[in-house]
């Protein structure tokens, strides 16, 4: 995850935000009322989770629960890095994580149109190697651990279809460079370790492009 | 956990498109049905005229009926799956030995007819129907009890087809009603996967990478078909080859 | 009309695991290579991509990915006295083509054959006396010893990367592994596999008694690796679609994922796909090759002429291949003269079936082709087997592959085989069972023979390879012994029923048991008793020589693939040090 936040989010982050989150949750059952209130997800996730592409800010809503309760958990453990999300993710008991987790992948939230759409060409690409693979980058077909049109497997991997297309960027690059290290037997690490910079933005274009796949 | 539901809608692939169903067969639903039960679409066949058609849904249905786990071969859309085999590659000799001279050979020595299987299908359902019809029975109108007797009686090898011997019919007939029951979707049986959500098979979608370490705990995920897209609609496609 | 092409180094029939090690290593020490390949091209991206390739229909029960039985059959009988006809179906053994060869749909179980089993005939009589087998057993030794092997054993598990757990390391027994191996140089590439559910029932049972477990040797990798050739795999995710499917994960050790890339980088190597090789060609002496004929994909006929020819295809086909070129004289039962296809022999696989109520879930779906658990203390000779009346075992594992259900829906015995009471046992068990495999030895006899069947032609017009084989006395009664020992381990894994299927005759080819097809051009120190010598050159055509699983004078009690690739590299060395810096016989005859 891009630890890159704008100015006026890092406002947000910090002591005063733990102990509001804190008050929010109780003790772990997901606020009454929670579109009304704001707790801090919805701050930098989206009103509905729909996240926040420019800030490399991931969709979440109707993620699956088991992928969301991992990040947390790695969050909170250190074993995925990013100081914003640890602080928040350190602060809540571990029932408050699966709450969260579950709240947010009940969720539905339209898909946001990419401010800067993928062309043809790379659409295609993006396509291919969603479908097929790549042998020269001896990458497989996304779609194999990603599901159909990549809408996620469940118990498996998290959907990619309708996801931000700048924070799927971000996140092969970070598992790229080592800088995310928190895929389990490092199984994202070895399918893109040789997908090339172009490759990199054309698979995340076209994911960012297919919210309609979802359901 | 998540649990997605998924409706699978079953689109034809070429002239014979089927209207897709409102819902899943509740298991009470099929336990009701006889073999003709307007309820269950049906299939267009192009392989089985009328009569066979009649015999083998029948048939298929004492093989693998409905029951309290699930619908049966006739709610799996079984005879569909063999109609589509036979009617296709597989049923002209895909992957089979043509070349004579021919000989019984023993046992060991596995099946050494010179029938294709839809050539041994039409043989055997000819002969079928011919005798049926001379007794004056047809096969799906006799009782369970009897279509039994009837079915044990083929697979005994009591009776000669034409030349098939029957137990060859009848072991051809429970391979592929078995297969028709728990191959992928696209093939066009197995339909909205009813016989993988009966044993939690889940399908061709196969990462466990994680789950495998979760020792004893079931798993519980919708069964995935390799011919579905990401809403959950399996793209038939009964003709593809038995070679890569 | 055939078109004669310039000369070649050496040519490779057959570009499998074995042809493309071989092909690598000699093209990499400077020779021009050819190698042919009678199926086609194929890589990870595209054709081994899923969810296609997860169709158990296409290619568990189809064999899409087998050699096209319609253009290249075999005939088999189980005895001479009867009539061979063709195998119209493959069902029992499932030879494979294409680029990659049959390690592409392999199920990647990786073994060693222990110290013993290079020596058998000797260590047999040595311990049991001569006398102990009857006279139509023909085992034999190799030529070659453990010892000679284990640094290709190394070299070869290293390619591959093989995931699993040294047992003895020089002579040091280690915690965890195996304490029967023959010594090994250093670990495994990988550590072993996660195991699975079925596999920690079995640990834990086969240790109450007195058993030692230790996990499967694994060519689905357990972490991603980097091998010696700097080709990378993958971590295996346990999809359950293994033996008989391709990988697309880049997880299984497959020559598209170990080697290929390397091997077509070579300019000194040429790969021609879709040609049918008919024979290697020899000279007016008929102790030299010339070099070999092949029919292509369009039909045309060419003669590549080339110093050196190496078979390199499934073991049945290094047998076919010599007796269409007349290399070695043919096997004759009746007359007890000729080698080539003498001693052929399989694997002795047996069951057993372990049925838990609901509570026990196994999941069966999740697995690689070798994640399981195993005991080898009834396997080969790590038991006494006086009184028994045979020799050889089986390795004993609950060794779970996959759930896929056209094929695998275990039922009690007594289960009506359709109808109401056959659904409800499918249900009441499907995920409540666990199967054992229980890999059993073949010794060979001298019934047991491969020829060229005198009435059944393939597509190109040329014999097919005749199979006579049943089951040796011997292998029943070890198969008897073992079944009754694997019971026993599934009861103290507490199942409410156990049930032991020993393998009886006749053989059938009707029934999956491997395709583990070996000998018919066995190696050895006699040229009464063998086709190639120890370096796996023919003893008859100095510039020809055999690697494959024909190659062994009897099967062991574990998978053939390590010890093929052992071989391989073996006589590669025996290549690159000796032949080719002076052709010429190896061994004197």
């Amino acid at each position: 995850m891009n630890a890159r936040i704008r100015p006026r989010l890092a406002f947000v982050a910090g002591c005063t935000l733990i102990a509001a989150v804190r008050a929010a949750l109780g003790s772990g059952a997901p606020a009454a009322n929670s579109d009304a209130a704001t707790p801090p997800c919805e701050a930098c996730h989206g009103a509905h989770g729909e996240g926040m592409a420019a800030a490399h800010v991931p969709r979440i809503a109707g993620q699956s629960a088991d992928y969301l309760k991992k990040q947390l958990d790695d969050y909170a453990q250190g074993s995925r890095d990013n100081p914003i999300m640890a602080n928040f993710a350190k602060a809540l008991t571990e029932p408050q994580r699966s709450a969260l987790a579950a709240r947010f992948a009940a969720m539905s939230a339209p898909f946001i149109a990419q401010s800067a759409p993928p062309g043809a060409a790379q659409l295609a690409r993006g396509h291919q190697l969603a479908f097929q693979g790549d042998e020269e980058e001896r990458v497989q077909a996304c779609n194999n651990c990603h599901g159909p049109d990549g809408v996620g497997l469940v118990h498996s991997a998290p959907y990619l279809a309708g996801q931000s297309a700048e924070y799927l960027a971000s996140a092969i690059k970070a598992f790229q460079q080592g800088t995310r290290k928190n895929d389990a037997g490092q199984l994202m690490r070895s399918v893109v370790e040789h997908l090339n910079e172009s490759d990199v933005e054309a698979v995340a274009g076209y994911y960012g492009n297919l919210g309609s796949a979802m359901h | 956990m998540t649990n997605l539901t998924r409706r699978s809608f079953v689109t034809g692939v070429g002239a014979a498109s089927v209207a897709p169903t409102a819902a899943l067969l509740t298991p009470a639903q099929a336990r009701a049905e006889p073999a003709s039960d307007t309820s269950v679409p049906k299939p267009t066949y192009i392989f089985f005229n009328a009569d066979e058609a009649l015999f083998i849904e029948a048939a298929c249905e004492r093989l693998i009926p409905a029951d309290e786990s699930g619908p049966g071969a006739l709610g799996a859309w079984v005879p569909n799956y063999l109609d589509k085999q036979l009617g296709g590659a597989w049923g002209a000799g895909e992957r089979l030995y043509r070349s004579g001279p021919w000989a019984a050979g023993t046992p060991s020595q596995g099946y050494q007819l010179p029938f294709t299987p839809a050539e041994l299908f039409h043989a055997s359902l000819r002969a079928i129907i011919r005798d049926l019809k001379s007794q004056r029975a047809s096969f799906h109108e006799m009782s369970g009890d009897a279509q039994d007797a009837y079915l044990k009686s083929l697979e005994s090898g009591a009776h000669d087809l034409d030349g098939v011997p029957s137990a060859e019919f009848f072991d051809m007939l429970l391979k592929m009603t078995v297969e028709g029951f728990f191959s992928d979707p696209v093939y066009g049986g197995n339909r909205d996967m009813v016989a993988w959500r009966m044993i939690g098979f889940p399908g061709a979608y196969a990462d466990y990478y994680e789950a495998i370490d979760l020792h004893g705990v079931k798993f519980v995920r919708e069964p995935m078909s390799l011919a579905e897209d990401g809403k959950g609609h399996v793209h038939m496609r009964q003709d593809i080859p038995a070679n890569l | 009309m055939v078109q004669r092409l310039k000369e070649v180094d050496v040519v490779v029939i057959g570009v499998g695991m074995v042809g493309s090690i071989v092909a690598k290593e000699l093209a990499a020490a400077g020779y021009k290579v050819v190698g042919l390949e009678r199926g086609e091209p194929r890589f990870t991206v595209p054709e081994f991509q899923s969810p296609a390739i997860h169709d158990e229909l296409r290619f568990d029960v189809r064999k899409a990915l087998m050699q096209d039985n319609t253009r290249e059959p075999v005939t088999f009988r189980n005895q001479g006295s009867q009539l061979a006809l063709p195998v119209r179906r493959w069902e029992s053994f499932l030879p494979g083509t294409g680029l990659g060869g049959s390690m592409v749909h392999w199920n990647g179980q990786t073994y060693r054959f222990q110290a013993t089993d290079f020596q058998l005939a000797t260590r047999t009589r040595e311990r049991y006396g001569k006398t102990f087998l009857g006279p139509d057993v023909t085992i034999q030794d190799w030529g070659v010893t453990y010892d000679d092997l284990e640094p290709h054993y190394d070299r070869f598990e290293y390619l591959l990367g093989t995931s699993g757990k040294a047992g003895n390391i020089k002579g040091k027994i280690q915690p965890g592994g195996d304490p029967h191996e023959s010594p090994r140089s250093r670990e495994y590439p990988t550590p072993p596999m996660k195991e699975h559910f079925s596999g920690a029932m079995f640990r834990k049972a086969a240790s109450s008694l007195g058993y030692h477990p230790f996990p499967q040797p694994s060519s689905n990798l357990s972490q991603p690796y980097t091998n010696p050739e700097g080709v990378k795999l993958n971590a295996c995710v346990f999809c359950g679609f293994c033996e008989r499917y391709a990988c697309e994960h880049y997880a299984k050790s497959v020559p598209q994922t170990v080697i290929l890339p390397v091997l077509l980088a070579n300019p000194n190597f040429e790969l021609r796909t879709g040609c049918q090789v008919q024979r290697i060609n020899l000279d007016s002496t008929k102790k030299q090759a010339t070099g070999v004929t092949y029919i292509d994909a369009v039909g045309r006929e060419f003669m590549q002429p080339a110093s050196l020819v190496i078979t390199s295809m499934f073991a049945i086909n290094n047998i076919r291949m010599l007796l269409l070129s007349g290399i070695g004289a043919p096997y004759d039962p009746a007359k007890g003269q000729g080698v080539v296809g003498r001693n052929y022999a399989y694997q002795t696989m047996s069951t057993v079936a372990s049925f838990f109520d609901e509570g026990i879930i196994v999941n069966p779906f999740m697995a690689s082709g070798a994640s399981g658990t195993l005991i080898n203390d009834f396997a080969g000779d790590n038991f006494d087997h006086s009184g028994l009346g045979f020799i050889g075992g089986a390795f004993i594992g609950a060794v779970n592959t996959n759930g896929r259900p056209i094929q695998y829906h275990p039922v009690p015995p007594g289960t009506p085989a359709w109808g109401k009471g056959w659904k409800q046992a499918v249900v009441k068990h499907y995920n409540h069972t666990v199967m054992f495999s229980l890999h059993g030895s073949s010794v060979a006899q001298r019934q047991n023979y491969c020829d060229l069947d005198p009435t059944y032609r393939d597509a190109w017009g040329q014999p097919v390879l005749r199979i006579t084989f049943d089951f040796p006395p011997n292998d029943l009664k070890m198969a008897a012994h073992v079944t009754a020992k694997a019971v026993d381990i599934g009861k103290a894994m507490g199942a409410k029923q156990v049930v032991g299927s020993p393998r009886t005759g006749p053989y059938t080819v009707t029934q999956y048991q491997t395709t583990h097809n070996t000998g018919g051009t066995v190696m050895g120190e006699n040229p009464k008793t063998s086709v190639v010598n120890r370096y796996l050159q023919s003893w008859d055509v100095p510039n020809v020589f055999v690697i494959g699983a024909s190659n062994y004078p009897q099967n062991a009690s574990w998978n053939p693939t390590g010890t093929l690739g052992a071989l391989t590299y073996w006589a590669i060395d025996a290549l690159k040090t000796k032949y080719l810096k002076h052709p010429g016989r190896l061994v004197s005859a």
